[in-house]
Formats: C-alpha cells, sequence, structure tokens
C-alpha cells in the first residue's frame, strides 16, 4: 500500500521524468502498429503513403510493424466498430509499455458516426488516447507532424488557433 | 528501410529534421475552415451548422462551437456563406488533449 507522501510531488516529478526519458528514447526509434477499427480505407491509404519515397518517414526513424508485441505506438482509424472493440483491445494490451496510441481521422475522433448499436462513434472511450490527428483523411504531412508531436519533437500548435479571421475570406 | 540504415551509417546521421524546408504541394490540401465572428449571426450559424455533414460545428447561445477534430473539410460551409468562412490553411493540427481541438467563435454579427 502506497503510503500519503509516495503520492506527492516526488511521485509526480519521477513519472514526468520517465515520461520526457521514454519520448527521448521512442524520438530515435519507434515502430508503429496500425490498427483500422472500421475506416473507409482513407486514412489507411495516407498511412501507407508514409513509407513511400516522397515523404519516407524512416529517415526519422519510424517504422511500421505488423506484430503489437514488437510495436511501440498504436495508429488507430475508423470509429471502432462494436464487433471489433475485443480485438482492438487485445491489440493494445499486447503492445508492451510503455505505449502510445494516435487517433487518426475524424472518425476515430468522434466526428463522422454517432454512437449507435454498431459503432463506439470514435475510440475515445476505449483507450486512452495520447495524440488525436484531425483530417479526413490526415494527409501523410499532418501525420508525419502528429508522430512528431505523438514522440515530443514537435509542439502541438493547434491549442493557439483560434480558427476566428478578422478582414474578407481567401 | 535498408537504404537509409545504411545511409545513415555512413554519415553518422540517425534521424533527420523535420520539416527541411516547407512542402510545395502543402497549399493543395483541403484544411478546415476559419470564421469571420463580425458577420457571424445566430441565424448564420444555425444555417452552417445545419449544412455540416460531420457535426463539427454546434451553437451554443453567442458562441458557434467549432470542433476541428470533426471537422472533413468538406467545404459545404463555405459554399454555403462564402462571405463569413474561409479556407484556414492550416493541416498540421495534432492535438495531445481532444479539448484543444474544439474552438468557440464568438457571433460578433447583428441580426438582418
Amino acid at each position: 500500500m502506497m503510503s500519503q507522501d509516495a503520492t506527492g510531488p516526488a511521485i509526480q516529478e519521477t513519472s514526468e521524468e520517465l515520461q520526457r526519458t521514454v519520448t527521448r528514447m521512442f524520438g530515435r526509434s519507434l515502430h508503429i502498429r496500425t490498427l483500422d477499427t472500421g475506416s473507409c480505407a482513407s486514412c489507411e491509404q495516407e498511412i501507407r503513403l508514409l513509407a513511400a519515397p516522397h515523404y519516407d518517414l524512416h529517415r526519422l526513424g519510424f517504422f511500421f510493424t505488423p506484430a503489437p508485441r514488437h510495436a511501440d505506438l498504436l495508429m488507430v482509424t475508423g470509429p471502432m466498430v462494436q464487433v471489433f472493440e475485443t480485438a482492438a483491445r487485445k491489440t493494445y494490451d499486447a503492445i508492451p509499455d510503455p505505449k502510445i496510441v494516435v487517433a487518426t481521422g475524424a472518425c476515430a475522433l468522434g466526428g463522422v458516426y454517432q454512437p449507435d448499436p454498431f459503432t463506439r462513434g470514435g475510440i475515445g472511450s476505449s483507450f486512452p488516447v495520447d495524440v488525436w490527428i484531425p483530417g479526413c483523411p490526415p494527409s501523410p504531412l499532418a501525420l508525419l507532424q502528429g508522430l512528431l508531436v505523438a514522440v515530443g519533437r514537435l509542439a502541438d500548435k493547434v491549442k493557439d488557433l483560434d480558427f476566428a479571421l478578422n478582414g474578407t475570406p481567401t | 528501410m535498408p537504404l537509409w540504415t545504411l545511409r545513415g551509417l555512413r554519415r553518422g546521421i540517425v534521424t533527420t529534421r523535420y520539416p527541411a524546408r516547407p512542402d510545395p504541394s502543402a497549399a493543395l490540401l483541403p484544411t478546415p475552415p476559419v470564421f469571420r465572428p463580425d458577420v457571424l449571426t445566430p441565424g448564420l450559424a444555425d444555417r452552417l451548422v445545419a449544412v455540416c455533414p460531420s457535426r463539427a460545428l454546434a451553437r451554443d447561445g453567442d458562441l458557434l462551437v467549432f470542433d476541428v477534430g470533426a471537422c472533413t473539410a468538406c467545404g459545404r460551409c463555405r459554399a454555403e456563406a462564402p462571405h463569413a468562412a474561409g479556407d484556414s490553411g492550416e493541416f498540421e493540427l495534432a492535438a495531445t488533449v481532444r479539448e484543444h481541438l474544439v474552438k468557440q467563435i464568438p457571433l460578433g454579427g447583428r441580426s438582418a
């Protein structure tokens, strides 16, 4: 049982330090497992393009792996159809800790489908998600930026945007 | 992977920085809209909410709530109100907190 002072700022500091160490190590070598939870496959097309010479994500130290047990990052697309949730959970559990979950595309972020008897309407209720990448589909450039945000090599800039415009729209 | 691994070993560079330079194709990407608070009225906001196919827009009193994460950049709001909605040109939208993607735009326009 944890004593009272063990949950204090010292633990907090240690966990943040651990988090920084993990993202620093992932920043040099990261293996990605993609998981399609019922997407239309547009996101998969864009993810596949990441490995093409135009985008060449290997130069950034990122690699795709087919095995969850070899993966560090789970890239989830689709609105999480309910029949797939058990398999998705197993994939998540099979990835060794520490792991990163990236929600990819508007469906996974809860935009396109409502929760109904067939889908969860987004993956947020199934996994703890670390990075959200909007887009329908997100372009490979957006995916690259999302992956670099996930490993702490770029800062997320969307929180400073207000999407309000003064003047005539172009 | 093998080619890059060999090249990296030879040059002693493990990973490169990104982006090395702006990508010329980025300007062609469909991007979420931006809205003009000074011409948005509650009535116009309701029309925009009605045309949005992916539930990215909602109206909350005097605010237009724009969920960038739910936006599919379809352009229907821009077609509905070209004077009030434009192209943001932003595509690098990854967020670490879901709530950071939900934007509140004040409705500052006068009702006609």
